[in-house]
């Protein structure tokens, strides 16, 4: 599971950490910043479909933690609240964008999708690379709210506990609405390309 | 049209079962179920490999000389905002100097009607942007998404 998080620090270091870093020691800043700043650029790409976007949700995620750190309890672990800081602030990136310019998260998905590892050959590579374009341009075409939730927990690899923290819903409703989500998810993918249009949520451009 | 368990079993928990997220109690009845019922082992299966695909998802990350430095101090955010407030009320108050001495001043009615053309054109072209903002609003993505 390399793809979530670069350098993570065990819980009790991060807790180290984070003390220092309230008492405004920067490299201990730094070490957070580069310990989380990978999984809150992962969260920004997902939600908002553009690197750059992504690169400046990461910069003002840190930057906003760190304004705010003399409020954090230690015994906290940072990456729910980072992701709950990322998350608003990709939410009003989005708020921002013109009506004009809103396009599908999944146009520029070359750029966003890592080819999956070699598996036993290039038709089985080339097979597994289609299956997982088909599921995320299908989880692009979810609503908002179905989006995020899906991206947190089978993106993210976040437990309900932190989806709850950072969505500010009860756990048994990140239950019910993760499974809301996977079934709209499961019908948009069987209606896909040849298969017509069925009732399966489609957020509107 | 979607498919519902003939059986009417909540099918909620085999999200939580899918994702070990469930007590020893509710986790043996979705597999007692799942034994059961064949309707909702297909779905479940389906579910499953889904889960699968998007756990086993890469995504394209900098290399390490693409990213943005920390920024060194976060006293340079609150200057920032401070420094629009103040660039804000230094504005509105000139405007509002400016006009006073305008409309109080020696100028004839054409140079006054001149101004006010070009200001109210302003306030036209903003008023638009706040219009096109108010119909983003209604049709927001993210409405549903509370902040």
């Amino acid at each position: 599971m390399d793809r979530m998080i670069a350098e993570p620090l065990p819980a009790d270091r991060e807790r180290e950490v984070v003390a220092q870093a309230k008492s405004g020691n920067y490299a201990a800043r730094e070490a957070l910043f580069l310990a989380h700043r990978r999984a809150v650029y992962l969260l920004a790409l997902q939600l908002l479909g553009n690197p750059d976007d992504a690169m400046d949700v990461v910069q003002e995620t840190l930057l906003r933690f760190f304004v705010t750190i003399g409020r954090f309890k230690e015994e906290s672990p940072v990456r729910p609240w980072l992701m709950r800081i990322a998350r608003n602030l990709s939410i009003d990136i989005i708020r921002k964008r013109s009506p004009r310019r809103i396009k599908p998260i999944s146009e520029d998905e070359e750029m966003i999708l890592d080819p999956p590892d070699p598996g036993p050959g290039p038709e089985a590579l080339a097979s597994r690379r289609q299956v997982q374009r088909r599921v995320w341009s299908a989880v692009c075409e979810l609503k908002a709210l179905h989006r995020e939730i899906l991206i947190l927990r089978d993106y993210q690899d976040l437990s309900y506990r932190e989806i709850a923290h950072v969505l500010e819903i009860p756990v048994g409703t990140v239950m019910s609405r993760l499974h809301k989500a996977r079934s709209c998810l499961r019908e948009l993918i069987e209606e896909s390309p040849g298969k017509g249009k069925g009732n399966a949520e489609r957020e509107e451009p | 049209m979607k498919e519902k368990c003939p059986r009417g079993f909540d099918e909620a928990l085999f999200s939580g079962y899918l994702d070990g997220e469930l007590t020893q109690a509710d986790e043996q009845l979705v597999r007692i179920h799942l034994e059961d019922c064949d309707s909702c082992r297909n779905r479940f299966e389906a579910m499953k490999g889904t889960r699968e695909v998007t756990m086993s998802t890469r995504f394209v990350v900098p290399r390490d000389d693409q990213w943005k430095e920390l920024p060194r101090t976060p006293g340079s955010a609150l200057a920032r905002g401070l420094g629009w407030v103040l660039l804000i009320v230094w504005f509105m108050v000139m405007l509002a100097y400016g006009l006073w001495q305008f409309l109080t001043g020696p100028d004839g009615l054409f140079e006054k009607l001149l101004v006010f053309g070009v200001l109210t054109g302003l306030g036209l072209l903003f008023l638009s942007v706040l219009m096109d903002r108010i119909r983003a609003a209604r049709t927001d993505r993210y409405r549903e998404v509370e902040r």
